[in-house]
């Protein structure tokens, strides 16, 4: 069981992030959450979702969907900078014991994210 | 103040380059509940010094929907009146997570400088070198501010040549796009010598009731996503919901992707491309392909100059790049008879007013007047809608809601606006509390 994106629909607001860091919390506060937006190539409108997994990094791309093993050096695949900082939290737990199932996906208001088997 | 709230305010003299730090109070909030509410105590407090103040709502960065207003409060120099310009993008939710609710500037300084706030501190910082360069260029992830304090998510308020020089033209941008400053709050910047605010955030601030505020949202926002925007994205839907000419299809081959301010469900912003093709989706080496479309009334100018919608949004690149507001400048472009890019362009550097059609309200012309989709029960001869635009505005303006969203979410009433409100907070404000702050603001 994991989380799922349908990435062309990512409007880049933030919802996801901000809905983990106050599972996590019970406040707002963003830099434990595992899911992130990337938002810094802005003048060329590049936007996407990271979410840190137990084993992966999932990389949801506009153009497509990357998993990357984390610890795992792919020489082919040239370092995100931006993915440093959610490498040091805490993985995704899909907010277990939470009611209501993740806070991400109750809290997406473009339906973004979703469970998968 | 102890919930939702960095317990902040920012007291900065440019003159003496002091910061002083007040906390927010419990009283203060309790009588002026937040944003314009306090921005403009704040302002009459400091009036002699020319202040610009900046600040949040109490709900601005919270799970509440569309909770990303920040409002910029200051005397304009084209109308002499005070006046409530929006910031939304991410700058509104990264200032208040930066550790400040309410931020104000006085004085001047000597040389250029610019704000750095983080972490509650406010450093002001020599701007010698900034000084000159274009919002695009500061903004600019190798060589602007991003790069020099090495945050790659650093918002920023700043100015362009326009408000260097001191253009009645100049106006406040959000990191390169323009905000909703119709008033030339960018000449103020530039008559202190501030190039610019950057702000990166965080910071946490806690929720007094922390599962019933979410359970609260997560309710509205269920109720908003039945709504009748739903399938619709950016402002280019704008003009034909509001019964003005219908854009879409001028504009259409240039959209790129559309994008939300900080929590809105509705994405307001347009990206266009027409330096590569805008149906590329990978990141690619052209490092400026197209605009993000921020106002849709400054495109609606530039098309009624009779530009393609490429020119149209080359012309709006172009003023941002020089941090010109874009409907004045499409007014004042009218009057030479221009037609042609290049020539409109070159006009640009000696527009310098006066500015025509200033806005008298309180609240920005770049809010559209009237509800976008959503039903919120108003006549339909529109008589009641001036009326009810402006509480809706100071209301938006009061809690931290986008102001654009406000036109659209009728399931946010002024109830729940309380209600998230006195959840978070554990204050009880009521009804007759937002009538007294809203008849202050309107007065």
């Amino acid at each position: 069981m994991g989380l799922k994106f349908d990435s062309l629909r990512c409007t880049a607001c933030m919802a996801c992030e901000m809905a983990c860091g106050y599972n996590r919390d019970d406040a707002f506060s963003m830099i434990v959450s595992s899911i992130v937006t990337y938002r810094n190539r802005e003048k060329k409108n590049y936007f996407g979702l990271m979410l840190k997994e137990s084993e992966n990094l999932v990389l949801a791309r506009p153009e497509k969907l990357e998993i990357q093993r984390i610890g795992v050096v792919d020489e082919n695949v040239e370092a995100d900078p931006a993915a440093k900082p959610i490498l040091l939290r805490q993985a995704c737990d899909l907010c277990e014991g939470t009611e209501g199932g993740p806070l991400c996906i109750r809290l997406c208001p473009q339906d973004v994210i979703s469970l998968a088997d | 103040m102890e919930y939702l709230s960095s317990d902040n305010i920012a007291i900065i003299d440019l003159s003496s380059s002091e910061v002083k730090s007040e906390e927010l109070s419990e009283d203060l909030v309790r009588d002026r509940i937040g944003g314009i509410g306090i921005t403009t105590q704040l302002y009459e407090r400091f009036k002699d010094e020319d202040p610009i103040v900046l600040g949040t709502g109490m709900l601005t960065g919270t799970s509440v929907p569309g909770s990303s207003l920040g409002v910029i409060t200051a005397k304009s120099p084209l109308t002499g009146n005070v006046h409530h310009a929006p910031f939304c993008l991410f700058s509104a939710m990264e200032m208040k997570y930066a550790g400040f609710d309410y931020i104000v500037i006085k004085g001047a300084a000597e040389n250029p400088v610019y704000l750095w706030l983080h972490d509650g501190i406010a450093d002001i910082n020599d701007a010698s070198d900034l000084w000159g360069k274009s919002p695009w260029e500061l903004i600019d992830i190798h060589v602007g501010l991003r790069r020099i304090l090495s945050e790659e998510l650093i918002q920023l308020l700043t100015i362009g040549r326009a408000g260097e020089e001191g253009s009645d033209l100049a106006q406040i941008l959000v990191n390169c796009w323009p905000s909703g400053d119709r008033w030339g709050f960018g000449k103020l910047m530039g008559h202190k010598k501030l190039k610019a605010l950057a702000v990166r955030g965080m910071g946490i601030f806690e929720v007094a009731d922390p599962k019933g505020f979410i359970e609260k949202c997560a309710e509205v926002l269920s109720e908003i996503k039945k709504g009748a925007f739903l399938e619709k994205r950016g402002c280019i839907e704008f003009p034909a919901a509001l019964g003005q000419e219908d854009i879409r299809d001028w504009i259409a081959p240039l959209v790129h992707r559309h994008s939300s301010c900080f929590n809105c469900p509705y994405p307001t912003n347009t990206f266009v491309k027409y330096n590569e093709d805008p149906k590329i989706l990978e990141e690619t080496d052209v490092e400026e392909p197209g605009y993000l479309i921020t106002d849709v009334y400054g495109l609606l100018g530039f098309k009624d100059l009779g530009l393609s919608a490429e020119n149209a949004c080359r012309m709006l690149e172009a003023c941002a790049r020089d941090g010109i507001e874009p409907v004045a400048a499409s007014q004042l472009l009218r009057k030479t008879g221009k037609t042609d890019l290049d020539s409109l362009k070159n006009a640009l550097a000696s527009l310098t007013g006066p500015v025509e059609s200033i806005a008298t309200s309180k609240f920005s012309s770049w809010i559209p007047p009237k509800p976008i989709f959503g039903d919120f029960g108003l006549p339909a001869d529109g008589s009641k809608d001036a009326e009810w635009w402006e509480r809706r505005q100071a209301v938006a303006h009061i809690f931290g809601i986008h102001p654009i969203f406000a036109l659209m979410a009728p399931e946010l009433t002024e109830d729940v606006l309380i209600d998230l409100f006195n959840m978070g907070t554990d204050l009880d404000i009521t009804q007759e509390t937002l009538d007294e702050v809203v008849a202050d603001i309107c007065q």
